[in-house]
């Protein structure tokens, strides 16, 4: 062979810039960053997850300081002293905002990082096994689709409060938002688990799979290594949009009323302030945009992924 | 059944395969008892016509036919144990350290999201127990070996930044890791093209001497088997037709099937007008749907020479001379 008796003086070839590790997603990054939309979903979300990590930092008064109301300053309008005004209650609603980021952000990754790994299980093992096992599997999936969701967390959430009630479980903190975003969860698997029944039918016909087989890798080799790092693109992307889904979900069920009182949330915010709408419109709207920019910018966000993952649906 | 190879120390006796499909349209009866032997340091081409099961014959080998085809009979005797009756873990430790595989498509065979270094490195770590540096400096070496340049920066290259001809390279390289007896090459060449071809048919050749290996290579290009293969066994629809070495099966073809393979391929130093057309010899009809195979003699319908006995006989696999294997009642 010519090309190996070659002197290995030769020069080596040009590095390219960025390409080294794990190509996949740097190539995904690369096309992402093209994409403008995308990319304003990445910030949106970016300055939701630095709210939520300064909030102490950023906000300017205690998010359950009521003082405002010994001064006979409630539903204040916006001033220099409350950025943002009072609400009904005295409350600093740009405080109450801001320490609402951390309350929506967990219930967002928390509810599906539940739902990805039932979703990623199920619909791994349905997509990687077939047959029975695949149809059982799928009928069950389609079973916790058509169940009305918001209905079902209601009396849910309302029946475990009522449960709950002088047992020692009483004393976990926040436990009526751990429990919604339980239940977030556990009903917000079916889309992951379809998306990932789908990767894993296509993977595990490829060739690579095949030729890994072929060299002795075994069953958790091949599922671990070669099937599901390829079928993470497109579930980070499903996942992302759950993500903005459970948020907005969270915000209905806090709006009617059967959030979390401890917690401070954005829908909660709404539900406490929403009657005043005429007198101190300001305490509505202001947590009413952070859940519209909080849940675009996750869509936006998983719009942009899709793109970068996926470039032929575009073409 | 005797052996069907030239000598008795073969390494690999494939004895009265069959492997079915059980669809739901009905049984696919795709291999259907083969036979065939390689011997040590041999190249057998298996060759036939899409569909004549010689991919699931050489899959079955690795015991990976994929779903819903099963092997339902014969034997595969491999270094003296019959792989058939091995427990999957045994045959985990035999796929890629005893028999290994190149794939026809070069492209997809390679897993996109690793680097060559991480996915050649992979098989090393796993059958030989090495560390990831003496792995990576193994890789670097047969990558060396299979005429890839500046092997070391290659390691940490993705399958996406290499050619198809390197990629096929790198197939090659990756079967070769643990030195296996064995390569199965199934169409190593058909997605590549002719210039590269050569290359990589050189280059299988060259590795094969090197490497003391034998090897199956699976095709339907005649020109690709007379050039490697020692000896050729022709399969159609999930029969063995004929096998002899490689000089016989070209100057005295027995089985018709053989014979009509051959006048199809084209030649430059012949003239194909017969008076008004010009037209390369085709066979007539269409490889049997294999849930329902033709009565007797598989290729009956198609053949020239046949008669109401080859729809009635199920021929045998018999031997014309020493080394010489037709299943034929009209070459007896």
């Amino acid at each position: 062979m010519t090309a190996a008796e070659q002197p290995s003086t030769r020069k080596p070839p040009p590095k390219h810039h960025g390409t080294r590790r794990l190509g996949m997603w740097v190539l995904g990054w690369q096309r992402f960053r093209r994409n403008k939309t995308g990319l304003l979903g990445l910030v949106l979300v970016g300055i939701v997850f630095l709210v939520a990590l300064f909030c102490p930092l950023l906000a300017p008064y205690d998010p359950n300081d009521q003082s405002a109301m010994l001064e006979f300053r409630s539903k204040a309008p916006p001033s220099w002293k409350n950025p943002l005004g009072t609400d009904r209650m005295g409350y600093d609603v740009a405080s109450r905002v801001i320490y609402g980021a951390p309350t929506a952000l967990v219930v967002g990754l928390g509810s599906m990082a539940v739902a990805a790994v039932i979703g990623i299980i199920l619909g791994g093992f349905s997509g990687y096994i077939g047959g029975m096992a695949d149809e059982f599997l799928m009928r069950f999936t389609e079973f916790f689709l058509v169940v009305p969701i918001f209905i079902v967390i209601l009396v849910m959430v309302r029946i475990f409060g009522i449960v709950v009630v002088g047992t020692p479980l009483e004393e976990i903190p926040y436990l009526n938002l751990s429990t919604i975003i339980l239940i977030l969860g556990v009903f917000g698997w079916p889309p992951i688990a379809r998306m990932a029944r789908a990767e894993f039918l296509r993977l595990k016909e490829m060739e690579f799979v095949e030729a890994a087989r072929c060299i002795g890798v075994g069953r958790a080799g091949i599922i671990f290594r070669h099937i599901l790092p390829n079928a993470l693109p497109s579930l980070i992307v499903i996942i992302a949009l759950g993500i903005g889904g459970s948020i907005l979900m969270e915000a209905m069920i806090s709006f009617l009323g059967f959030g979390d009182p401890k917690a401070i949330s954005w829908g909660q915010l709404l539900s406490f302030n929403y009657e005043f709408l005429k007198i101190a419109p300001w305490a509505s709207i202001a947590p009413g945009m952070a859940i519209f920019l909080t849940v675009l910018g996750f869509n936006l966000l998983a719009d942009g992924l899709t793109d970068a993952f996926n470039p032929r649906l575009k073409e | 059944m005797t052996a069907i190879a030239p000598h008795n120390d073969q390494l690999l006796a494939v004895k009265k395969l069959r492997v079915h499909f059980f669809t739901g349209a009905g049984v696919v009866q795709a291999v259907d008892g083969v036979d065939f032997a390689v011997s040590p340091r041999e190249t057998l081409g298996l060759v036939g016509e899409s569909g004549s099961g010689k991919t699931i014959s050489s899959l079955a080998l690795l015991r990976l036919i994929p779903r819903p085809g099963k092997i339902i009979g014969g034997e595969i005797i491999f270094k003296h144990e019959d792989l058939i009756a091995k427990r999957e873990e045994e045959m985990i430790k035999i796929r890629g350290k005893n028999i290994a595989m190149i794939f026809q498509n070069p492209a997809y065979s390679l897993n996109p999201i690793y680097s060559i270094g991480d996915q050649l490195g992979e098989i090393l770590t796993w059958h030989e127990k090495l560390s990831r540096q003496a792995a990576n400096e193994r890789v670097a070496e047969l990558l060396q070996l299979v005429g890839i340049t500046d092997p070391f920066s290659r390691l940490r290259q993705f399958p996406h930044e290499l050619s198809g001809g390197m990629k096929q390279r790198v197939c090659i390289a990756r079967a070769l890791l643990c030195s296996p007896p064995l390569v199965l090459a199934d169409e190593p060449t058909t997605n590549l093209d002719v210039t590269i071809q050569a290359q990589i048919l050189d280059l299988l050749q060259e590795l094969k001497e090197r490497f003391h290996m034998s090897m199956i290579l699976v095709t339907h290009d005649m020109g690709v088997v007379a050039r490697m293969a020692d000896r050729i066994t022709v399969m159609y629809a999930g029969r063995i037709c004929e096998t002899a070495t490689a000089r016989t099966i070209f100057e005295n073809p027995r089985h018709p099937y053989t014979q009509a393979l051959l006048a199809t391929m084209p030649r430059v130093d012949h003239s194909y007008s017969d008076g008004k057309t010009r037209r390369l010899p085709v066979i007539p009809g269409r490889i049997p749907n294999l849930i329902e195979p033709p009565s007797g003699c598989r290729f009956h319908p198609r053949c020239p020479a046949s008669d109401d006995e080859c729809a009635r006989i199920l021929p045998e696999l018999l031997s014309l001379e020493e080394g010489h294997w037709v299943s034929c009642i009209k070459a007896g």
